[in-house]
């Protein structure tokens, strides 16, 4: 019965060739897991179903497991995430200076809050403990980018910025 | 060995027991909740904490921690007590106390441990969980807020079953037990988790509010499905089955049962079952007294004589299918047989002229311990599969190589480092061959005192490797590995299913079979062994009592030629549905109608029943006393739990009274005086008593049974089947015969029939799971419902036998595979 569903879930519309790709690298390797796991969410930006599927299959591990590792570490993502993630410190530093009215102007602004993504896939908010930049407290991370020394004023024109952007 | 002290006592265990193993067999006992006997330690629990001396500091969990020389260990004291409360108050901080509703309310390990340790209050607060119970499947019930996450139904479904339904999810206080995706449980539910879980957790679903533990009496019997032989233990409330009570104490399925021993069982008490005569008056059937129903069959066989034909199935007892032989001869015919007088050949003739015995060479618990597995089909674990769970664990545990010569990419071939030698349908006598072949090319094989040595070789000319390849589609390196690896193991398996469905060259791969085990040395060898398992409770014990046709007598398929010709008078049918189960439906169909006389015993009125002129109510295996004697040729006690229904008599009541009416001689003696008889006709049965069989039954011949020759026999190879599509017939998991689909256990898994495709030709032919598709061969036309997975490879079908309405019977007349085409 379980073979059925797996099949159904697996029709669902997903290009599962980078998974192959990924895959054929790591099969037959002891302890593939977790670099394959981390590997298709690089290439897809979240875990898609289907793929676990397939990574059960083809490294011959019970998608439990694999749904198990994927629920224990927070790396993992089962939803699409948006193009853009909004890491948002709420660290120390960050806390003390405001971080909390910068997460509020973003929630506000994009009506997502902690793990949440927009509905055209463009952003997801991410409430973070320490990133490494007290220095420059309050802070946040656009995918990579990092903005600190942030107010109401410039958190706004940060998010301007990528609304704008494709 | 190792030396240690535990509590005072000296103790010596082996240097692989732990802690608690070790005070378990001094007779100490530490209280456990992770712990499982069958699972490997996991120490989660942290109740069997002990203070061992060498280790002062901490308390060391005596479940995983193995014994060292000069241990000083320290089961009880003022610290361990408090230690153990307050884990147990841990757990109860979370778990919800519903004992009054909970039905494992009495039997629960938690609520044991809170009792014997006195934790009448917590001094820890937390909030409690408030998962949604899983009950989207009819069988197993899941309960979250009740789980201690001991973690032993994760193992056994990995461990044991090796399919792998739960995992741990999540992290810290939101860990929990969960199926992939957290959603319900959909499994083969055999219900391992169910027996494991020391809470209300895990609870089977038909139980739920039927009795409390402690009001059920148990009876513990033998699983009537398939050869496998489980001890089931019954839970009767009123003169009813209310569940199947976990029993790890004796038998040889060590507690594990599949979905048909666990939750098969409820046909027992349908409301459908016969329970009175019916005898056929102006075309209709109509109640009758004993008296005259049994009047009007002997008075019918009496006129047949000769032209009498005695079918049987395989799931009457020893006793009773002894009587039956005896009813043969007092009507004065020769015509008996059973199971479709085809697919046990293998056994009879292949087994029997290679190696002088008609059974299995050895015992279940041995293939636990073998380097080197071949399994011979795939369905192997379908149709066996508490077997299979050995396999499984000899696989998984001791790393066995598992070598399969299959059609399909079954469950087996999933386990680590299985090596599928996945052939095109039919063909596996070649592979086996080829196998033989390799072994004598490479002079690897065990040819001392062994006969028919050069006809062998003369008749595996055509069996190279190479050759093979090209016909089975095998890849030429992988057959030779192969037969090097089984030639290598000092310890291996040769396993091979029959039954009904599997009726095609059935003598021939017996023989190829046993020549393959001569070959390898495996008959007699201690810790090897040749498996040919029969599909029924009780196919072994027919064989043994030769329930086939007597001196000049009709096979089942010549009775049925014979009738269909107008050339036998009378049939009687015992405990088997012909039109259902046997193959080619319209031959027994012409045969059913063109019998003069037509008698059926059985428990339901079958589709072959309601053909009858009378019709005999008989017993489920719940209902008698007797003994099955099991496919690795142990015989196990059959106890009544229930009392019959209506006016049932046993199979054994019956043919007495049969045999009583036509010979005038008292024949039903009780099961003990009867199973003597039988080791007067049978000398290996009568190296046991009816009462001197043990909890663990009695293996007649011993745990290794020594052939009495050794004899290669010529096979040939397979015709192949044509066509683009080939369909497979043969046993569902979750069904076995045809008695299964009135169980509301599996029915409710798989409650018709269906058939499956591989995903290529389903993407090929745009099917998806429930598409409603013809197929078509041997000028028959039948519509499944299609079902779509990853077993099959391009071009094979599979469509299961036990279904009436689907008539895959009318299809498949005993080939090996059936060419068919497949429309929408």
């Amino acid at each position: 019965m379980s073979e059925a569903v797996e099949t159904t879930v697996a029709e669902e519309e997903i290009d599962l060739a980078g998974a192959n790709e990924i895959l054929d690298h790591y099969v037959g390797m002891p302890g593939a897991l977790m670099p394959v796991l981390q590997a298709i969410q690089e290439h897809y930006g979240y875990i898609p179903e289907p793929c676990v599927h397939l990574t059960a299959e083809r490294l011959n591990v019970y998608c439990s497991q694999i749904y198990g590792v994927l629920t224990f570490y927070a790396q993992f993502h089962l939803e699409p995430r948006g193009k853009y993630i909004v890491r948002v410190c709420k660290g120390t530093a960050c806390h003390v200076r405001g971080a909390n009215r910068i997460g509020d102007t973003l929630q506000e602004r994009l009506g997502i809050g902690h793990a949440e993504t927009t509905a055209d896939l463009k952003f997801t908010a991410e409430y973070v403990a320490c990133i490494g930049a007290c220095g420059m407290a309050p802070v946040i991370m656009v995918n990579d980018a990092t903005y600190g020394s942030l107010t109401v004023q410039k958190m706004n024109e940060v998010i301007d910025k990528y609304v704008s952007m494709d | 060995m190792v030396n240690l002290t535990i509590d005072g006592k000296q103790i010596t265990v082996s240097r692989t027991a732990t802690i608690y193993e070790a005070a378990l067999e001094a007779g100490i006992n530490i209280p456990v909740l992770c712990y499982a006997k069958k699972l490997l330690p996991f120490g989660a629990c942290r109740i069997c904490l002990v203070q061992v001396e060498q280790m002062k500091g901490r308390l060391i969990p005596s479940c995983t921690t193995p014994v060292s020389e000069g241990m000083v260990v320290t089961t009880m004291s003022d610290e361990i007590l408090k230690v153990r409360k307050t884990v147990l108050e841990f757990l109860l901080v979370n778990h919800v106390i519903e004992c009054p509703v909970c039905d494992k309310g009495g039997e629960c390990d938690l609520q044991e441990l809170t009792y014997a340790h006195e934790v009448v209050t917590n001094r820890f607060q937390g909030e409690k969980f408030n998962l949604e119970t899983d009950e989207v499947n009819p069988l197993i019930e899941r309960n979250m807020n009740r789980c201690v996450l001991c973690g032993r139904c994760v193992r056994v479904c990995d461990e044991v079953v090796g399919y792998g339904s739960y995992s741990f999810i999540n992290r810290g206080f939101e860990t929990k037990i969960a199926t992939a995706f957290d959603r319900g449980l959909n499994c083969e539910f055999c219900g391992q988790c169910v027996s494991m879980c020391p809470v209300g957790a895990i609870l089977p679903r038909p139980f739920k509010f039927k009795a409390r533990p402690w009001q059920l009496k148990e009876v513990d019997t033998v699983c009537g499905y398939c050869g496998n032989g489980c001890t089931v233990s019954l839970g009767v409330l009123d003169k009813k089955i209310e569940t199947i009570r976990f029993n790890d104490k004796i038998g040889v399925n060590d507690g594990n049962l599949c979905i048909r021993g666990r939750f098969g069982y409820s046909y027992v008490n349908s409301e459908e079952r016969l329970t009175t005569p019916l005898v056929r008056k102006n075309g209709q059937l109509v109640e009758a007294s004993w008296d005259e129903a049994l009047q009007v069959v002997a008075d019918g066989f009496k006129q047949a004589q000769a032209s009498l034909g005695i079918l049987s199935g395989a799931r009457l007892t020893n006793e009773e299918l002894f009587l039956l032989k005896n009813l043969a001869k007092v009507a004065g015919t020769a015509n008996l047989d059973h199971s479709g007088g085809e697919c046990y050949k293998g056994v009879t003739e292949g087994l029997a002229g290679s190696l002088g015995i008609a059974a299995s060479t050895g015992t279940f618990p041995q293939v636990e311990e073998c380097e080197a597995i071949l399994a011979i089909r795939s369905d192997f674990y379908e149709t066996h599969p508490v077997f299979g769970m050995v396999v499984n664990q000899a696989v998984k545990r001791n790393e066995a190589q598992l070598w399969l010569v299959a059609d399909k990419r079954g469950k087996f071939a999933k386990l680590p480092g299985a090596q599928n030698l996945l052939h095109r349908p039919g063909m596996e006598l070649d592979v086996l061959n080829g196998l033989a072949r390799v072994l004598l090319d490479e002079g690897l094989a065990q040819t001392e005192g062994v006969e028919g040595l050069a006809e062998l070789k003369q008749a595996l000319a055509e069996f190279g490797a190479d050759q093979v390849a090209t016909r089975t589609g095998v890849d030429a390196e992988t057959l030779r590995v192969a037969a090097r690896q089984l030639a290598a193991a000092k310890k291996s398996a040769i396993l091979l299913a029959y039954g009904l469905p599997y009726t095609a060259y059935s003598r021939e791969l017996g023989i190829a079979a046993a020549n393959l085990a001569i070959l390898v040395g495996i008959p007699g060898r201690a810790g090897s062994g040749l498996y040919l398992c029969g599909e029924k409770a009780n196919s072994q014990g027919a064989i043994d009592l030769g329930i086939v046709p007597q001196t000049g007598g009709l096979g089942a398929q010549a009775m049925l030629d014979a009738a269909a010709n107008g050339k036998l008078n009378a049939l009687y049918v015992v405990g088997e549905d012909l039109l259902i189960s046997y193959p080619d439906r319209g031959k027994v169909e012409k045969a059913l109608e063109k019998v003069p006389f037509l008698v059926v015993q059985d428990i339901f009125l079958s589709s072959t029943a309601a053909k009858a002129h009378v019709v005999l109510p008989a017993a489920s295996f719940a209902e008698k006393d007797g003994t099955f004697t099991n496919a690795e040729r142990r015989i196990q006690r059959v106890r009544p739990g229930i009392p019959l229904p209506g006016q049932a008599k046993t199979d054994g009541t019956i043919i007495a009274a049969l045999i009583e009416k036509l010979s005038g001689n008292l024949a039903f003696t009780g099961p003990a005086a009867i199973f003597a008889e039988i080791g007067r006709s049978v000398p290996a049965y009568a190296t046991v008593s009816f009462n001197g069989i043990g909890p663990q039954g009695f293996v007649w011949g011993g745990e290794i049974l020594t052939p009495s020759r050794r004899r290669l026999q010529p096979v040939g190879g397979a015709v192949p089947v044509e066509g683009t599509f080939q369909l497979l017939t043969g046993s569902a998991l979750y069904h076995s015969g045809t008695v299964s689909t009135r169980a509301k256990g599996p029915q409710a898994v798989v409650a018709e029939a269906y058939v499956e495709f591989g995903r290529e030709d389903a993407k090929a032919l745009q099917l998806k799971d429930g598409d409603l598709v013809k197929v078509t061969g041997n000028g028959v036309e039948l519509r499944l419902k299609a079902k779509v997975d990853n077993r099959l490879p391009k071009g094979v079908l599979f469509a299961p036998y036990h279904f009436a309405a689907a008539g895959i019977n009318r299809l498949y007349k005993g080939e090996a595979a059936v060419s068919v085409t497949v429309s929408k």
